[in-house]
């Protein structure tokens, strides 16, 4: 565990009953993400990749092992000290339902700095900037039933952003939508790259997969891959694609 | 073509027809297109590249009775065949083959060379992205980069489809084994 | 209608995958069509034991009755002229046979031994037979020439435990009961007065020379069609007469058949009020259940999507749910009805015998039915008429209204220091106002029922409402207890009404803590606490509770302003009861909607995402 791990998890364990069978939905997973780095997860439905997510940010309770975020151990939190770690470092962009419905799009953004007690006019006016770099200004005022997929993603994605957390976990951001909205969507990871967040992804879009630093492929509960996706010589590769170089 | 006679050679010598016949079960219905002159006229071009030769005492009967080997070079052509993760060039026929050859001689795990191709295509999809992200919104060149990670992408589903196939044909495979002790 | 086999086959599935809501929404029916079920069957129980005991005593068509009015004392020097009227009344065309006419003498029963009395009417009579009107014996035997025995009305018997043989004192002297009789005549004692006894003129003679004085005479008369009654006493209307010194007047058969249980009416019309205020809960309950079953339905968007559902079919299924359920209710509650209304009835003053609850009748079915079937179209209209102007099926839900104005709500209640969790409150209320008045109208009504309650335990005494004066000594108190009965039968029916109200009020903590869950699922992964959460629904659901107060009680008020005058005294509900009920209603509330709130925040947050 280097000085810039941002998360570190070690033997997490989480078993479920399902009609009387027992599950391991996660099996004895280890995982650590630094500062800034991108880390996809893929795998088959049911493999526990979801599960893991849930683990990580303390929506759901391991049955065994240690999490520890930004060097604190974390995994025997109680709900509320969660809550309370949640709002400052991580964020979480969900495939659907991420907003709540009653609340406008603006007030769904600004909720998260409201609840680390910012003052409501300094929230509103950061949540606005925010919207407006994602370029959803203009659906500042509707509500959730009102916009498009790709527009409530997006400001699902700024509702994660205003706290500046470290941690971004996202579960299938790309899952509702069309392939327009997901090309949208991967746009916006790419430009959040210069930022100092870390970002788990769950995904089984190999699009979205394929833009993270490092590649970790869950099968039945347990991690069984393990690749770097910064690697490999440009050059060559551009040549494979545009079909030049024939047999020879 | 070539490149799965070799591999299939790989495990043991055979004989033309042998391999022709189990070129046919790999491939399924496509195999019944299969020209059996096909089979002998690689096994030709492969002796003339010096890559199999056929086996001592059999150089004097039909081609189609000789009983063929791997050389030293063939060998090596096979296992640079299994590590290649090119992708331009390749068709699904001839991965799907690759992964049948690799099974059936034992000489790479199936399911290791699709991770390890499927890792290969999500690095060019990710450059690939890169670079359309570099073009402007609705360029035609990003048009172009986009189409290809379509492909890619999609090429990348039909590979995890194979691992859990292939998963599911060794786990099967062991138990029988298992039974059979 | 190809929408009907698939909102069947919904219906179903809705069915069986949430019987407890059925069970509710079958529950509220229920006692609905009960309630006025009972109150169906009651009304007309006395009409075949009247009828059996008009017929068995040959009961009059049409009766002319002449009372006496004022001092008493000293000869009648009407009476010739009102035998001279009566007789050419009784020689009239369609008159087919006459039953007196009889004199009837005034005079005191004593009862008790503290010198109380009870007014009482002595009929002076034949012993022969009666063409019309021969009282029907239930004890005894009747009068006798050769005997000074009376015999007392059935009620009069009753009340007084009296049997053959008894005496009783009449004017300080005593006579010996003969029997007992009914009739048709008059209203059976207590509830119709005077007390009504029958003597034989030689009786009759020796009450004059006691004190009794004649105060009247009335005849009865047959027609030869019992349905030209009205006819006939519309053609001598002329001879009725009202001064300050006299009365006479005509009365049918069927007027005297619809005044002769008063005690019935007063029990059926209680009934089937409290049956329509049942229907109204009913209503409200069923509609949030309506309104949380459509939120439900949305959140399936994907699942019925999938097996091309559209919001018309999803408003079909829920019609045709619940109108069976309705039907089911019908027929419970017209089976309590029976059932149950015997012995209600029994109870009454004024039946002649054992009640006899009516045959069902297609239109008694109907109005039954009816209740059921319109207190599920008013539950269902809002989605309704929503799903066949749509074409989304999240467009059946209570949409949220998006804010006019910056939240100035919130913005003050921010400003007032109000923490971030009863801001969101406010606001999840002040977003969906038909969800906050559908919640509220169950609440309200439980509230005004409550104050209604109230307002029954301030009724004085029942002397207050019992006919006051010397000549009561008996009938007072039997009146009395009367009242006493209606008092339980009143307080029973609003103390079920506020079970009912409770009732709502928890479906409605449940369906909102419900229908919030996803919602706070998402507030607690972005960081606010399981007490945060719970207190944002506590306080967006106060606003219906804050409604329901504010309405319940001045409706509950106003109910006693219209109830005021006749013969009940002004009620008026001391402000401190009405304190209490405004904050046990807001403390019963706040933990009927806390509880499922706090065992929903006790979940994972996972778990809560996935809350379907």
């Amino acid at each position: 565990m280097s000085e810039t791990t941002v998360l570190a998890a070690r033997g997490l364990a989480k078993t479920y009953a399902a009609d009387g069978v027992p599950v391991r939905a996660v099996d004895e997973v280890d995982l650590t993400i630094e500062a800034g780095e991108t880390v996809s997860v893929m795998g088959p439905s049911g493999c526990g990749k979801s599960t893991l997510l849930h683990l990580l940010g303390g929506l759901e309770r391991p049955d065994a092992g240690e999490i520890v975020l930004g060097g604190r151990r974390v995994d025997g939190l109680s709900e509320t000290a969660w809550a309370v770690l949640r709002r400052r470092t991580i964020g979480f962009v969900f495939q659907a339902f991420n907003l709540v419905d009653e609340l406008t799009a603006v007030e769904n953004v600004e909720l998260p700095a409201l609840l680390v007690g910012e003052a409501s006019g300094r929230a509103r006016r950061r949540a606005l900037e925010l919207m407006e770099r994602l370029g959803v200004a203009e659906r500042a005022d509707h509500l959730p039933a009102r916009l498009s997929g790709g527009e409530a993603q997006r400001i699902a994605v700024a509702r994660a952003l205003i706290n500046d957390p470290v941690l971004i976990l996202a579960d299938e951001p790309t899952g509702n939508l069309d392939s327009r909205a997901t090309g949208e969507m991967l746009r916006l990871f790419a430009d959040l790259r210069g930022r100092s967040q870390s970002l788990l992804v769950v995904t089984h879009d190999a699009r979205v997969a394929s833009t993270a630093d490092r590649l970790l492929t869950m099968r039945d509960g347990a991690i069984v891959g393990h690749t770097r996706l910064d690697a490999g010589s440009p050059s060559a590769l551009l040549r494979d694609l545009a079909g030049l170089g024939g047999e020879y | 073509m070539q490149d799965v006679v070799l591999a299939l050679l790989a495990k043991e010598p055979a004989h033309g027809y042998e391999l022709r016949q189990r070129l046919v079960d790999a491939l399924g219905p496509l195999g019944q297109a299969l020209n059996a002159g096909q089979v002998y006229v690689t096994l030709g071009r492969l002796e003339r590249a010096g890559l199999v030769k056929a086996k001592p005492g059999d150089q004097q009967g039909q081609r189609n009775k000789r009983v063929y080997e791997l050389t030293a070079a063939g060998r090596e052509r096979v296992a640079e065949w299994l590590a290649d993760v090119s992708w331009s060039k390749v068709t699904l026929t001839d991965f799907h083959l690759k992964l049948v050859a690799a099974a059936a001689t034992g000489l790479a795990d199936p399911v290791a060379l699709v991770d390890a191709q499927r890792n290969e295509l999500l690095r060019q999809l990710r450059e690939v992205q890169q670079l359309a992200l570099a073009e402007p919104v609705d360029s035609p060149g990003g048009l172009l980069l986009e189409g290809v990670g379509l492909r890619l992408a999609a090429d990348v589903r039909w590979l995890e489809l194979c691992e859990q196939r292939w998963l599911a044909r060794l786990d099967l495979a062991r138990s029988e084994r298992k039974v059979r002790r | 209608m190809r929408s009907v086999p698939v909102a069947v086959r919904l219906a179903r599935r809705n069915l069986y995958r949430r019987p407890a809501q059925a069970a509710l929404v079958l529950l509220t029916l229920t006692l609905a069509t009960g309630v006025f079920g009972v109150g169906m069957a009651v009304r007309g129980s006395a009409d075949a034991p009247w009828d059996r005991v008009w017929n068995a005593t040959n009961g009059f068509h049409v009766s002319a009755n002449y009372y006496r009015l004022g001092n008493l004392a000293g000869a009648d020097l009407n009476l010739p002229k009102v035998r001279r009227t009566f007789a050419a009344l009784a020689a009239a065309p369609g008159v087919r046979a006459v039953g007196g006419p009889w004199l009837d003498l005034d005079g005191r029963l004593d009862v008790g031994s503290h010198g109380g009395y009870e007014d009482l009417t002595a009929e002076v009579r034949d012993p022969g037979r009666s063409s019309v009107d021969q009282p029907l014996l239930t004890a005894g035997s009747w009068l006798a020439s050769d005997s000074d025995g009376i015999v007392l009305e059935q009620g009069l018997a009753s009340a007084l435990h009296a049997h053959p043989g008894d005496q009783v004192r009449i004017n300080g002297h005593r006579f010996t009961v003969r029997g007992a009789a009914m009739t048709v005549s008059q209203g059976r004692f207590p509830l119709s007065l005077p007390a009504l006894i029958w003597v034989t003129p030689a009786t009759g003679a020796l009450m004059r020379r006691i004190g009794l004085t004649g105060d009247g005479l009335d005849m009865q008369l047959r027609l030869d069609n019992p349905d030209d009654a009205a006819a006939f006493a519309a053609a001598h209307r002329s001879i009725e007469t009202s001064t300050g010194h006299m009365s006479l007047f005509l009365e049918t058969w069927r007027q005297r058949r619809a005044d002769s249980h008063s005690d019935i009416d007063i029990l059926a019309g209680t009934l089937i009020a409290a049956g329509i205020v049942v229907g109204l809960l009913a209503v409200a309950t069923a509609a949030v259940i309506v309104a949380g079953r459509m939120a439900a339905q949305t959140r399936q968007i994907g699942t019925l999507k999938a097996i091309g559902v559209t919001p018309r079919q999803v408003v079909a299924a829920l019609l045709v749910e619940h109108l069976t359920l309705a039907g089911l209710a019908t027929l419970l509650g017209l089976g309590a009805g029976r059932l149950i209304a015997p012995h209600l009835a029994a109870a009454s003053l004024t039946i002649l015998g054992d009640p006899q609850v009516p045959a069902l009748t297609v239109r008694q079915v109907a109005i039954v039915a009816g209740v059921a079937v319109v207190v599920v179209l008013l539950s269902t209209v809002r989605p309704a008429i929503r799903g066949l102007r749509h074409t989304t099926l999240r467009s059946l839900t209570a949409r949220a209204r998006p804010p006019r104005r910056p939240a100035r709500s919130a913005r003050l209640a921010a400003a007032l220091g109000m923490p971030l969790s009863g801001v969101l409150g406010l606001r999840s209320a002040w977003r969906r106002p038909s969800r906050l008045v559908t919640n509220a109208a169950g609440l309200t009504l439980a509230v005004a029922l409550i104050v209604v309650a109230s307002g029954l335990r301030s009724i004085p005494n029942r002397t207050a409402i019992t006919p006051s004066g010397p000549g009561s000594a008996l009938s007072g108190n039997a009146v009395g207890a009367l009242y006493d009965q209606i008092q339980v039968i009143v307080r029973a029916t609003a103390g079920l009404l506020v079970v009912l109200g409770i009732i709502n009020a928890v479906i409605v903590a449940s369906f909102a803590a419900r229908d919030s869950a996803r919602n706070h699922a998402m507030l607690r992964a972005i960081g606010a606490t399981p007490r945060q959460t719970v207190v944002s629904l506590v306080v967006s659901q106060l606003g219906a509770c804050v409604l329901a107060i504010v309405v319940g009680i001045p409706l509950g008020l106003a109910v006693w302003r219209l109830i005021d005058g006749g013969d009940l005294p002004t009620v008026s509900v001391p402000v401190t009861d009405l304190a209490l009920v405004a904050i046990a209603t807001a403390l019963i509330f706040t933990a009927a909607v806390s509880l499922p709130a706090w065992r929903l925040a006790q979940r994972s947050v996972a778990t809560a995402l996935a809350y379907e």
